[in-house]
């Protein structure tokens, strides 16, 4: 039976594979451990979606396999697909073998000429790996059919191989950022979890668990600045990859505080943060200053 | 054995077994995608995971029964609604009333939302449609329905604009990409995937692949302006919407005059009467004037962000008189304008004689606007169409 224990000791064994989680993602992640079932994972861009399958991976200690979707992947990029350069090659190779007909084919279509995509990789794993499928709602609705299909059966069938079973059922991790609305049969197969921007107590964690040379002072305020930049009106808001990464600049050229004088430096170092050019062009000097103060 | 009154926590787990038994249908009328293998997944969770502590239980059957963010962001409340006992005259009450029940239940999340008010707008419109108020507002519908087509009798005119729709949605479909694809018969020989079939027939290229451009449905966002000055035309417009939608999958409509909001769902309602009636809720008690470029600035902030991409073609409906800063609309559309593919935009009284597009609002927008054309009556619309399509392949 689930406890809260459990759901704790998973939530601080994340935080040692650097995740800070909330305890209802540790809790999802058990149930999804316990029934067995993917979990669909959506947010804002920069909200740690991906870190998740990651620290899960850590966490387990299985192997992280990773399809990343775009538009018009098909079978052939995300399943499988015959390195038929080969087997074209074993065809000559093999026309003055005297070995029955049936035999040589059997070697042409055998798994040494299988090239294993993403998604045939994890059902035949030997540990039970974990499946992330990231940006799912960037493939096509055709894709997510095929997907759902493999979801409920974990088998796969070649047509000139047959049917391969999952050998473990692999733990399946999927993102969406949501510019495509997904279907309601692959939502309902899902458990679900919506990760919102990190407050500033769960943002300040993780800076100081990744970038430790920042902690004290610089991290409480570089998130404090991160935090009103969010709430400011921009195109695109800065995520959490986004306030490592101005840490880490930050770090680089020396800056251990930031005050009102600094802001200058500051600037240079703010592309790190603001990634769009009319996002930037808000930012002068006296907005910078004046956020800064109030750190 | 023990008596219910000897062991108060087993008591207590019976008596919440019951409450859960009737959460996932409470769920179902507050518009949750659950389903009745979601109450047997539910049963089968409690059993592994307990039932008592209820922040455990919260957790989990949030993320078994939640599917999208907006359903995980009012699920707190619900589940506040449902099982703590302070609340429990709410849902009581609205078990009582059937009609109120995605009202009255889903009340206090709606509250807390304020700050969303396509979400709160969208939902609150959903409950009322068969309720009281439905009947007061058909006489309403009546009037606006006769003074917007004189000259056409209801019928006439809704074949009319879902036989334009039709036409446009089946050209719309043959939109192609300029990428290719493998298909059976196409334009080009695709040389990898003949090697590939060639293995088969032992290297011989008997069956041969090809390969033409893909073909995709762009997306369509309608923006229409249902404000007073525009309102002899807006029904028409949320005609021409829901016949559109009813053809295509990719189409997301939003209204505004001082605020705007989603009415996909609404458009969707198989019942067309009940549509209406859902637009009308929706539409009326905003109070008055038009604020394009705030509405606008809404749009690109919250469903624009998410929708918008370099695909979708952005057609707004509107006069163009707007009594919020035109600067507001140039900067809202300029931003629109760089995600999107194109912007149309159709001004009714373009086809006026006699009139220029010179109000504040139309002169901020027109840097911005892919097409500014004529919209008043369903030939002005029919000839903008091919255009429209011309823009998107």
């Amino acid at each position: 039976m689930e406890s809260m224990r459990e759901i704790l000791a998973l939530q601080s064994r994340l935080k040692d594979a650097g995740y800070v989680a909330e305890p209802a993602l540790a809790a999802a992640l058990l149930l999804m451990l316990d029934l067995g079932r993917p979990l669909l994972l959506e947010g804002d861009a920069g909200v740690g979606k991906t870190e998740v399958a990651k620290a899960l991976a850590a966490v387990r200690g299985a192997r992280l396999i990773r399809l990343q979707c775009y538009e018009g992947l098909d079978v052939h990029a995300a399943m499988y697909e015959w390195n038929y350069q080969r087997q074209l090659l074993a065809i000559k190779l093999l026309e003055h073998d005297e070995r029955p007909a049936t035999v040589k084919e059997q070697d042409i279509f055998s798994e040494r000429y299988l090239l294993k995509r993403p998604l045939l990789e994890a059902i035949s794993c030997e540990a039970q790996p974990v499946l992330l499928i990231d940006e799912i709602d960037r493939a096509d609705e055709a894709f997510e059919a095929y997907l759902l299909e493999l979801l409920s059966d974990f088998q796969m069938s070649i047509p000139e191989l047959g049917t391969v079973h999952a050998v473990t059922r692999p733990l399946v991790v999927i993102t969406s950022n949501g510019t495509r609305e997904l279907s309601d049969a692959l939502r309902r197969r899902c458990l679900y979890q919506y990760i919102e921007y990190p407050d500033p107590a769960k943002e300040l964690a993780i800076v100081e668990i990744k970038l430790p040379h920042a902690a004290g002072q610089l991290a409480r305020q570089v998130v404090q600045f991160v935090q009103s930049v969010r709430r400011m009106d921009l195109q695109k808001r800065p995520g959490v990859a986004e306030t490592l990464d101005w840490t880490a600049a930050l770090l680089r050229m020396g800056i251990s505080v930031i005050d009102d004088d600094g802001a200058e430096r500051i600037l240079e170092t703010l592309s790190a943060l603001i990634k769009t050019r009319d996002d930037r062009a808000g930012f002068t000097r006296e907005v910078v200053a004046r956020i800064a103060a109030a750190c | 054995m023990l008596t219910p009154a000897s062991n108060p926590a087993v008591d207590l787990a019976a008596a919440l077994r019951v409450r859960l038994a009737g959460f996932t249908g409470f769920l179902r009328a507050n518009g949750y995608a659950v389903g009745g293998a979601d109450a047997v997944d539910v049963l089968e969770t409690v059993a592994r995971t307990g039932i008592l502590d209820r922040q455990i239980l919260r957790w989990n059957l949030k993320a078994l029964l939640c599917g999208r963010g907006e359903e995980w962001r009012r699920f707190d409340g619900l589940f506040d609604a449902w099982f703590l006992p302070p609340n429990k005259k709410l849902f009581v009450a609205s078990n009582v009333a059937p009609a109120g029940v995605q009202n009255s239940a889903g009340g206090a999340p709606h509250d807390a939302t304020e700050a969303e008010p396509v979400a709160a707008a969208g939902h609150g419109a959903a409950g009322d449609s068969d309720a009281d108020p439905v009947r007061h507002g058909a006489s309403r519908t009546e009037a606006l329905a006769s003074r917007d087509f004189r000259d056409l009798t209801r019928a006439e005119h809704a074949r009319d604009v879902e036989a334009l729709m039709r036409r446009f949605a089946r050209r719309l479909k043959h939109v192609r990409l300029r990428r290719e694809a493998r298909c059976e018969h196409g334009r080009r020989l695709d040389l990898q995937g003949t090697i590939r079939r060639s293995v088969a027939y032992g290297g011989t290229p008997l069956r041969l692949a090809w390969k033409d451009r893909r073909r995709v449905r762009p997306r369509l966002v309608l923006l229409l302006d249902v404000s007073r000055s525009m309102s002899l035309y807006s029904f028409f417009y949320l005609r021409l919407a829901r016949a559109l939608c009813g053809e295509l999958a990719d189409v997301h409509c939003f209204i505004f005059h001082t605020r705007i909001t989603g009415v996909g769902e609404a458009l969707r309602d198989p019942d067309p009467w009940r549509a209406q009636e859902r637009l009308h809720v929706l539409a009326v008690g905003w109070g008055g004037g038009t604020r394009i470029g705030e509405c606008l600035r809404d749009f690109n902030r919250g469903p624009g962000a998410r929708l918008v991409h370099s695909r979708t073609g952005v057609i707004i409906v509107s006069d163009g008189y707007d009594t919020g800063e035109p600067e507001v609309l140039a900067e809202a559309l300029a931003r629109l304008r760089r995600r999107a593919r194109r912007i149309v935009w159709l001004n009714p009284l373009l086809s006026q004689p006699g009139f220029s597009p010179e109000s504040r609002g139309m002169r901020a927008a027109a840097p911005h606007i892919d097409l500014l054309a004529p919209g008043a009556d369903l030939a002005g619309v029919a000839r903008v169409l091919p255009q429209i399509i011309e823009a998107l392949g």
